[in-house]
C-alpha cells in the first residue's frame, strides 16, 4: 500500500497459474497475494496456520504449491517471492498434496459438524469440501480428549476439534503479548493449554475464537446461540471507543448476536478488544429507552408518542426564545452521535441563533494496541463539528443563563462531569434524545428514544480523523428515531430549515 | 568398566580400556591436547577448515554431511558471538556410541571441540546432552572443570590466547531435540521443536547467533586428523566416506556391543565376524544398518559395505551406525509396530503429516499385527507413509516413513500373511 508519490519498493514479476503479477520484494507468496487482494479471491491457496497478522508457522502444510525449478512442493506461507518465479497452485500434484493433508488433518478430527458451533464458517469444512475426498479411509478410533475446557472466562476449548495450527498461541504471544496459551504434549497428543492458575485473561482474548479456523475455540458469549447461516453480517463500527474498529454486525431475528472484527489494516488490522466487542449487548439491552415521554403536570414522566414529544420540544424551545431570546437555548452534543446527527444539532442551533453548546466525552483507560481513552466512537467527529469542552456551558447553566437544554446522550451526568442531574433541575426544560435510560430522565421534560449507530447507520470520525460510513444493520424493536431526524423535525416545527448532514456521507471513505 | 569398552578398537577408542585416559593427566600423558595446541599456534582458521574439507570427514550424527563444509558456512566477520553446539542428545534407538565416547574419552571430545571452535571463531560451545545420560554428563562436567582449571579451556586456551568455554546443558528428554534446530530451541529453554529453514543455523542458530551443530563422534575424529594427517585419515574407510566409525550392534547377535571399524566394512562382516553371528545358531532375517529410522535390509542384502554411497543403492543409509539384527523368529509387522510407536510418541506435533501420519501408521500396523487388517490397509499404510515423505519442516516424518516403507517393500508377504491368517504367524516373537 504505497502512498502516491512515495518511491515504490522494488517490484518483482511473478507468474501464478499463468497470470502475471507485480509484487513487492521481501514478501512471501501468501503475503504478496494478500497485498494484491487476490488471496482466496482469484488465487485459492488454502491455509490454516498462516494468518496475515501473525508470524509464519509453516506447520499445517496446506498451502503447498509447485514452484518451477524446485523439486519439492513449497509452502506458500514461507516461500519468498523471487523475480521471474513461476508458481502452480492448482495442478494435479498440488491438488493431490492438498487432499493428502486434508485426509491427515481429519484422521483425528471428530466429524461432529452437526453439533459444532463453527459449522458454516469452518475452514476444515470448506477445504474438505473443496480439496478433500468424500470417503474416509481410516477405521481407527479417533483421539478422545476433553470436549469442554474453560481456557478463561471468555473462551471454551474443544480439544478434539483442534487442528493445532497454533494461531491462538501465536496471537497471545504476539498481539496482546500475554502468552497465556501454549501447546503441551507431543505428536497427536498435542493440545492447547494454559499454565495452571494462569487462565486466558486479556482484553483481546476473544480474537482467538475469530482466528480459530475450526470449532475448537468458541466464545462463551456466542456459542450455541444461533447457527451462523441464520446470521446476516452487516458492516458496522464498534462504538466502544474513538478507535472505530470495523466490525461485522451479526444479526438474526432482528437482534444483534455478536460483533466480529472486520479487517481494516488502517484501523484495527483484524482485531477487536473484548470490551468493545461486548458493546453489541447495548443494542438490545433492557435499559434502552423504548418510548417517548413527557413531564406531566404531576411531575411524573408520562408515555407519549414521538410526534407528541417533538411537538412539546418545539413548543418549549419557541416559548423560551420568544420570552428571553435565542441565547437561552443551549445544547449538549454527544460523541456517540453520528456526524449527521451532530450536523443537524449544529444546524438547529445556528438557525435559532444560539452559540451555546458543549461536548462531554467520557474518558477511561487506553492501551497500546487498539483501545483509546475516549469512550465514544465519534468524539473526533463531534469536535470537528465545532463542539468543545462543556465547562463554559455548565458555568452558564449554573449562572442561570440557560433556560432550555437539548441533550444528546447522558455522558454529562458521568462523574467526570456533573456526577448527577441535580444542576440541570433548575432549567425550564431539558429535552433528552437518548438511547439508554439514565438518571438524566429525572430532570428531563421531554424524552425521545434515539437509535444506536447499528440501527441508523451514518458516518463517524475516529481519533485519527478517519471518516467511516456504515449502513443500518437492523431496525430497532421499538419506535426510535435518529437524532438528526428528531432535530430536523423540531426545526421544521419551528419553521426553521437546517442542514441534514448529507455532506458528511459524501466525504466518508 | 569393561562392558563399556568397544570389542574392536581403532584410533578413536584405542585407549578406552584404560581408566586413566578419562582423567586430564592420563589424557595428557598420551599426548592429549598437544594437537590442539599445535593447530591453534601454527594454523589459521582457514587452514583448519581447508584441512578438514580435504579430509572429507562426514558428520556422524546421521545425515552424513561434510563437516568441513558445514564449518565453512560460518560467517567470519567477527561481529558478535557465534557458537558451536555439540549434539550429545543421542536418542536414536539402536545407537549408543556417543555415550561411550563421552564416558571413556571426555578429553578427546574436548580436544575435538577446540579445533573447530578456533576455526569458526566460536567463544562458546554448548554441549547439549540428553537428560537421561546422567553418568556421561557427570564425567563430562568433571572433564570440563578439570580442563578449565588447568587452562585447557578458558580465557587463554593452552596458552595460545584463544578463549573458549564449554557449557554443558542437559536436555529434558525428547528424540526431536537431536534434530539440530529442535536442539537449539530446547537449548534456548523452549519446547524442542524444529525450526523452519532457512535461516540455517550458520546464519541464525543459538540465541539468534551463527551456530554450527555437530555430533559427538564427529568432533572426536578431528584431533586424529590433525595429529596424523589427511592422507592417513583418507587411507581408512572408503573414498567418499573416510575414517572409522563406531558401529553399535544390538539385537539377535552373540556379541552385541560397539565396534570401531573403517567405514565401508561390510554389514555381514560386522554381524558374523565381529558380533559373533546370530544368537543360538538361528538364521538371520534382517538388519537395520543405522538406527530405527533407517530402512531395514533383508538377509539377502547384507553384503553391503557400510558407507552411505553403497547403502543408498540398497535404499538405506548409514544413519548413526546402530546396527539392529533380527533373526528368523522376528515378526516384521511387530517390528513395524515398535518402530512406529516410537515415532508416534516422539513426533513434535507441528506438521500435520507427521503428527497425524505417525499415529495413523501405528494404529494401522497394530491392527494388522493383531489380525484384523485387510489388503486395502496395506495400501493405505504405504500411501500414508508416502504422504509423510519430504513434506514437513524437518526430516522426522521421513525418518518415520522410511522404515515402514522398507518393511512393506521387503516383507510384504509377511504383512499379507497376517491379513490372510487373521493373526500373527509368529506369535512367539517378542512382546509388543
Amino acid at each position: 500500500m504505497s502512498a502516491p508519490g512515495k518511491l515504490r519498493d522494488l517490484m518483482l514479476r511473478i507468474t501464478i497459474d499463468g497470470t502475471r503479477y507485480e509484487v513487492e520484494e521481501g514478501l512471501t507468496l501468501l503475503q504478496a497475494l494478500d497485498e494484491l487482494g487476490v488471496l482466496m479471491k482469484g488465487v485459492d491457496i488454502p491455509h490454516y496456520c498462516w494468518h496475515p497478522k501473525l508470524s509464519v508457522d509453516g506447520s499445517c502444510r496446506m498451502c503447498q504449491v509447485e514452484v518451477e525449478g524446485i523439486p519439492k512442493l513449497q509452502i506458500a506461507c514461507d516461500t519468498p517471492v523471487r523475480e521471474g518465479m513461476v508458481v502452480h497452485t492448482r495442478n494435479e500434484r498440488v491438488l493431490k498434496a492438498r487432499a493428502g493433508v486434508m485426509e491427515l488433518m481429519l484422521v483425528n478430527h471428530p466429524l461432529d459438524c452437526p453439533i459444532c458451533d463453527q459449522a458454516g464458517e469452518c475452514k476444515l469444512q470448506d477445504y474438505a469440501f473443496e480439496y478433500g475426498q468424500m470417503h474416509t479411509r481410516t477405521r481407527e478410533p479417533r483421539r478422545a480428549l476433553k470436549k469442554r475446557v474453560d481456557l478463561g472466562a471468555t473462551i471454551v476449548f474443544d480439544q478434539e476439534r483442534c487442528i493445532l495450527c497454533r494461531r491462538c498461541v501465536r496471537f497471545c504471544r504476539e498481539i496482546p503479548g500475554t502468552s497465556e496459551l501454549a501447546i503441551t504434549q507431543r505428536g497427536d497428543r498435542s493440545t492447547v493449554e494454559t499454565f495452571p492458575g494462569k487462565p486466558l485473561e486479556n482484553d483481546y482474548s476473544m480474537n482467538v475464537a475469530d482466528i480459530c479456523p475450526v470449532g475448537a475455540l468458541t466464545t462463551r458469549d456466542f456459542r450455541f446461540k444461533v447457527r451462523v447461516w441464520f446470521l446476516e453480517e452487516v458492516p458496522g463500527i464498534c462504538t466502544g471507543c474513538s478507535r472505530g474498529c470495523n466490525v461485522h454486525v451479526g444479526v438474526a431475528d432482528d437482534q444483534v448476536r455478536r460483533y466480529t472484527p472486520r479487517r481494516n489494516d488502517d484501523v484495527n488490522d483484524t482485531w477487536l478488544c473484548d470490551s468493545g466487542r461486548m458493546t453489541y449487548q447495548e443494542i438490545g439491552a433492557p435499559d434502552r429507552i423504548r418510548e417517548a415521554a413527557l413531564r406531566g403536570d404531576s411531575g411524573e414522566l408520562i408515555g407519549a408518542t414521538i410526534d407528541q414529544a417533538i411537538d412539546r420540544a418545539a413548543r418549549l424551545v419557541r416559548e423560551a426564545v420568544e420570552k428571553e431570546g435565542p441565547g437561552v437555548v443551549a445544547a449538549l452534543a454527544s460523541g456517540h452521535a453520528t456526524n449527521e446527527d451532530l450536523a443537524a444539532l449544529r444546524g438547529l442551533l445556528a438557525a435559532l441563533g444560539s452559540e451555546t453548546h458543549g461536548l462531554p466525552i467520557v474518558t477511561g483507560a487506553g492501551d497500546a494496541l487498539l483501545v483509546r481513552p475516549e469512550k465514544a466512537a465519534n468524539a473526533e467527529g463531534a469536535r470537528a463539528a465545532g463542539f468543545g469542552e462543556p465547562g463554559l456551558l455548565l458555568d452558564k447553566i449554573r449562572g442561570g443563563g440557560v433556560r432550555v437544554l437539548i441533550v444528546l446522550g447522558h455522558d454529562i451526568i458521568h462523574e467526570q462531569f456533573l456526577g448527577s442531574p441535580e444542576p440541570l433541575a433548575a432549567l425550564d426544560a431539558v429535552i433528552l434524545l437518548d438511547t439508554h435510560r439514565s438518571r438524566l430522565e429525572q430532570v428531563a421534560d421531554v424524552v425521545i428514544p434515539a437509535r444506536h449507530l447499528a440501527e441508523k447507520g451514518g458516518t463517524v470520525t475516529n481519533f485519527e480523523g478517519r471518516i467511516q460510513a456504515v449502513p443500518a444493520a437492523l431496525e430497532p424493536a421499538f419506535e426510535a428515531v435518529a437524532e438528526a431526524h428528531v432535530l430536523a423535525r423540531i426545526a421544521s416545527a419551528l419553521d426553521l430549515s437546517i442542514d441534514d448532514g448529507s455532506e458528511h456521507e459524501r466525504e466518508a471513505d | 568398566m569393561g562392558h563399556r569398552v568397544p570389542h574392536v578398537t581403532h584410533y578413536l577408542t584405542e585407549h578406552f580400556a584404560d581408566d586413566g585416559y578419562t582423567t586430564l593427566s592420563g589424557f595428557r600423558a598420551r599426548g592429549g591436547y598437544e594437537t590442539a595446541r599445535r593447530v591453534l599456534v601454527e594454523q589459521s582458521p582457514d587452514d583448519v577448515i581447508g584441512t578438514l574439507k580435504r579430509a572429507g570427514l562426514k558428520g556422524r550424527g546421521g545425515a552424513g554431511f561434510d563437516a568441513g563444509t558445514k564449518w565453512s558456512f560460518m560467517p567470519r566477520d567477527g561481529a558478535g558471538p557465534s557458537y558451536l553446539v555439540c549434539n550429545a542428545d543421542e536418542s536414536e534407538p539402536g545407537s549408543f556410541k556417543d555415550r561411550v565416547l563421552m564416558e571413556r574419552g571426555p578429553h578427546q571430545l574436548i580436544e575435538g571441540i577446540l579445533i573447530p571452535a578456533f576455526a569458526t571463531g566460536a567463544a562458546t560451545t554448548f554441549l547439549y546432552i540428553r537428560g537421561e545420560y546422567a553418568e556421561p554428563a557427570r564425567i563430562l562436567q568433571r572433564a570440563i572443570d578439570d580442563a578449565t582449571a588447568a587452562g585447557v579451556l578458558g580465557s587463554n586456551v593452552l596458552g595460545t590466547g584463544f578463549a573458549h568455554q564449554i557449557v554443558l546443558v542437559r536436555g529434558a528428554g525428547a528424540y526431536i531435540c537431536g534434530e539440530e534446530t529442535g536442539l537449539l530451541e530446547s537449548l534456548e529453554g523452549k519446547k524442542g521443536q524444529p525450526r523452519r529453514k532457512p535461516p540455517f543455523p550458520a546464519e541464525r542458530g543459538a540465541f539468534g547467533r551463527p551456530t554450527t551443530v555437530n555430533n559427538v563422534e564427529t568432533f572426536c575424529h578431528v584431533p586424529h586428523i590433525f595429529a596424523r594427517g589427511v592422507d592417513w585419515f583418507r587411507s581408512i574407510g572408503t573414498e567418499e566416506s573416510p575414517g572409522t566409525t563406531l558401529f553399535g550392534v544390538s539385537g539377535h547377535v552373540e556379541r552385541p556391543g560397539l565396534y570401531e571399524l573403517p567405514l565401508g566394512t561390510r554389514l555381514d562382516e560386522i554381524i558374523f565376524e565381529h558380533a559373533g553371528g546370530v544368537r543360538a545358531g538361528r538364521k538371520l532375517k534382517a538388519a537395520i544398518p543405522g538406527g530405527v529410522s533407517m530402512p531395514v535390509l533383508p538377509a539377502g542384502h547384507l553384503d553391503v559395505p557400510m558407507a552411505n554411497e553403497f547403502l543408498r543403492e540398497h535404499g538405506s543409509s548409514l544413519g548413526t551406525g546402530g546396527v539392529i539384527v533380527m533373526d528368523e523368529t522376528t515378526c516384521m509387522v511387530r517390528v513395524g509396530c515398535v518402530i512406529s510407536e516410537f515415532f508416534r510418541d516422539e513426533s513434535c506435533g507441528q506438521c500435520t503429516q507427521c503428527r497425524e501420519g505417525t499415529g495413523w501408521m501405528h494404529k494401522l500396523l497394530l491392527r494388522i499385527e493383531r489380525g484384523s487388517g485387510t489388503e486395502a490397509d496395506l495400501d493405505v499404510l504405504e500411501d500414508v507413509a508416502g504422504k509423510m515423505e519430504g513434506a514437513t519442516i524437518c526430516a522426522f516424518a521421513d525418518a518415520a516413513a522410511w522404515p515402514v516403507q522398507a518393511l512393506l517393500r521387503h516383507f510384504r508377504s509377511e504383512f499379507q500373511g497376517h491379513v490372510h491368517a487373521q493373526k500373527c504367524p509368529l506369535p512367539e516373537s517378542f512382546e509388543i
